[in-house]
């Protein structure tokens, strides 16, 4: 089977920048693919590109069988799209949006009432296709949103920061329609802020600059980039920045992050140095636990090695 | 080709839903043009009626009291009192009760018995100079039908010949009412705006929401779109023509001779043509305030100047007289007097619906050409 989504080479620049720089990778169908990065990284325009929104400026790709150079009605025809600024008309009714984009994709009369049914049940609406869509709260507002993207049971679909400023609760119900939906053969192609969200993806592409340095599970992401051990470390009678300072300078120490009211070390797994050393070296009644590498951990590395490689700190964006 | 269908009405519902939901947008395509008109119909109105008169009469005659009745029997003038003394007549004007004194002096009616030439006095506040001509002339033809009379009661009801006399008859207007005229002209400027402004708004509204980048996820074509977005304005703007030419017709008396077909076909045509001048405005400009100045000046300005709505074009400097033949209300506004006034039909009307249809076919043709369906 062929995958769902194969970029090769794809760049977009404006004017003398370049938004998008070369990224190549394949989705597999059936897949939740997430794609990680900062403000201004460039999630926005390779989604564009592969929704054939946007003429990328070389490179090109191919979406569930259509090439988006070449065949961007059928690319349109087989995708799912979430704009990440906009996805619903406010003064239309929930179920007249949906009726809105279910005719702008072809579907009519019988059966896209019907499938308005079942796709209302599906993202847990029942009942609501005669609510005001702006008197919503911002959740359900998403899940209609999510709705229109999956009407035309399209075989990719496209989601730009579809959890933007809804609260973790509501976050957690909408990955879970999203694990659904890829349950059931459709392929995600999701971009986010969130860490915790990019840890639910079936693979994670980290986009730093325009750039794709990484990609891989979030497992293999943590192996790779953020290997060694990590501890928790709180208590003790130093200033932090003093505390940091110290368990910085102890041979295998990778690096020291604040987190909350305590700090994290992450340590070379070759190192010797154990959760005592870690407390000997700080006064005080120290707590060190073990603790797993997370994604942030993942990021912050790629974002540093990738400044390293340019050579500036632009690389930062502003995560 | 059917699914294009169901893309077009799906937009076209969509539309119709933001028409309704949006009271600004009602107000514009429907209260707007009839208020244009009810106060254009009334102010640009270029008669003058009811011209406050004072009479200072001081003969008192039977045959003064006829010609001042003569007078304000005319709805030209209007009687606002009488005057004790002639030097009430300045403070008749100055204080604006007054537009006209009327003043026929002692003796009237022995000079007209002695068969001498009786003069009357008409003062006029010649500070609105059309206005104190149109008196004038209509003071002159009142006088000349006073003195008929007398000439005919002196002749014992005998009829005399008239002497030899020219008179010019004006067709299609008879009492040269300038509603009459200036009519299809706003009827043909109100379209024009509120259409342009209609349409340019609805596009750019979706660039501005960022709603476009939506839509053109989907398998919508650019054409499907202007159509879409095109449709339900034009059942606006022909409930629109309805409700003007209604207007027009009960407040100004409007009559309508000629073949109403060709005007719905025109109404139509010009109807697609504005719609279209807008689409093609906020597909270029993607912003509404832009699109709102841009189509304010470009369906404004020459409906109104260049059309013969208010300047005939026939007097018109050659440079301006050719403009005109770019600008579609030039042609609606003859079809809109021909029909209402002069009831003429196909024949003699079909050069302007040609060139109204033309004017359609290269808007809408225009605004699907620029319609870019990227985002950059
Ligand atoms: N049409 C455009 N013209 C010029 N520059 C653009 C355009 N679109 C995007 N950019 C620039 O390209 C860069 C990448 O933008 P993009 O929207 O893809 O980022 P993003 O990763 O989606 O960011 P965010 O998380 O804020 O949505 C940004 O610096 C942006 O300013
Ligand atoms: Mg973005």
């Amino acid at each position: 089977m062929s995958p769902a989504i194969v970029v090769d080479g794809l760049s977009r620049r404006f004017g003398r920048f370049t938004a998008v720089d070369d990224v190549s990778f394949e989705v597999g169908r059936g897949e939740v693919f997430g794609y990680l990065g900062a403000n201004g990284a460039g999630k926005s325009t390779t989604i564009r590109m592969l929704c054939g929104l946007l003429a990328p400026t070389a490179g090109d790709a191919v979406v569930a069988g259509a090439r988006v150079s070449t065949q961007p009605e059928e690319v349109r025809a087989r995708i799912g799209y979430m704009s990440q600024r906009f996805s619903l008309y406010p003064e239309l009714r929930v179920a007249e949006n949906l009726e809105f984009f279910g005719g702008a994709h072809g579907m009519g009369g019988r059966s896209l009432a019907r499938r308005l049914e079942a796709v209302l049940e599906r993202v847990g609406l029942a009942g609501l296709g005669r609510e005001r869509t702006q008197d919503l709260p911002g959740g359900m507002r998403q899940r209609v949103a999510l709705a229109g993207a999956i009407l035309h049971e399209p075989a990719v679909v496209f989601l730009d920061e579809p959890t933007a400023g809804v609260d973790p609760w509501v976050r957690r119900r909408f990955w879970g329609l999203i694990r659904e939906l890829a349950d059931g053969g459709t392929t995600i192609f999701v971009t986010t802020h969130y860490m915790d969200e990019a840890e639910l993806c079936g693979r994670v592409g980290l986009m730093v600059a325009g750039r794709l340095p990484a990609l891989d599970t979030p497992e293999g992401l943590k192996r790779t980039h953020a290997p060694g051990r990590v501890w928790s470390v709180r208590g003790g009678e130093l200033p932090p920045e003093q505390a940091r300072l110290r368990l910085a300078a102890l041979p295998g120490v990778l690096d020291v992050q604040s987190m909350g009211a305590g700090l994290r070390v992450r340590v070379d797994r070759h190192a010797t140095l154990g959760a005592d050393d870690l407390a000997a070296s700080l006064s005080g009644t120290v707590e060190v636990e073990e603790d797993a590498a997370s994604m942030e951990d993942v990021f912050l590395a790629v974002v540093d090695a990738e400044a390293q490689r340019v050579g500036t700190a632009a690389a930062f964006g502003e995560a | 080709m059917r699914r294009g269908l169901v893309r077009i009405g799906a937009l076209a519902a969509k539309e119709a839903l933001h028409i309704r939901r949006d009271p600004f947008t009602l107000y514009l395509a429907l209260a707007l043009p009839l208020l244009m008109i009810v106060l254009f119909g009334y102010g640009v109105s270029l008669d003058i009626d009811h011209i406050p008169l004072a009479v200072h009469d001081e003969d008192r005659s039977p045959e003064s009291r006829a010609l001042v009745d003569a007078f304000t029997a005319a709805h030209e003038f209007e009687a606002v009192g009488a005057l004790e003394d002639a030097g009430a007549a300045g403070e008749a004007f100055a204080r604006g009760r007054a537009s006209a004194v009327l003043t026929v002096p002692a003796g009237y009616a022995d000079r007209l018995a002695r068969g001498e030439v009786a003069t009357v006095a008409l003062l006029l506040d010649a500070s609105d100079a059309q206005a104190t001509q149109q008196a004038l002339t209509r003071a002159d033809a009142l006088a000349q039908v006073v003195t008929a009379e007398v000439v005919q009661a002196r002749l014992g009801g005998m009829q005399v010949a008239a002497p030899l006399s020219a008179r010019a008859w004006t067709r299609y207007n008879p009492a040269g009412r300038s509603a009459l005229f200036l009519v299809p002209g706003l009827t043909a400027y109100v379209l024009a705006i509120v259409c342009v402004l209609l349409t340019s708004l609805a596009v750019a509204r979706e660039w501005e929401r960022g709603s476009m980048e939506q839509l053109f996820s989907t398998p919508v074509g650019r054409l499907e779109i202007i159509v879409g977005k095109l449709l339900p304005y034009l059942a606006l703007g022909g409930v629109q023509v309805l409700l003007v030419l209604t207007a027009g017709a009960w407040i100004f008396d409007v009559p309508a001779r000629g073949d109403l077909v060709v005007l719905a076909v025109a109404s139509l045509l010009f109807l697609v043509g504005m719609l279209g001048q807008g689409l093609l405005i906020s597909v270029v400009t993607r912003n509404q305030l832009v699109a709102t100045q841009a189509s304010t000046m470009s369906a404004m300005l020459p409906s109104m100047l260049l059309s013969g709505f208010m300047f005939p074009i026939a007097n018109m400097p050659g440079v301006l007289r050719a403009l005109s033949h770019v600008v579609p209300a030039r042609y609606f506004i003859t079809v809109l007097r021909g029909v209402l006034l002069k009831g003429t039909g196909w024949a003699e009307l079909w050069p302007d619906l040609g060139m109204l249809a033309l004017f359609a076919t290269l808007m809408i043709a225009a605004s699907t050409a620029r319609f870019q369906r990227k985002l950059a």
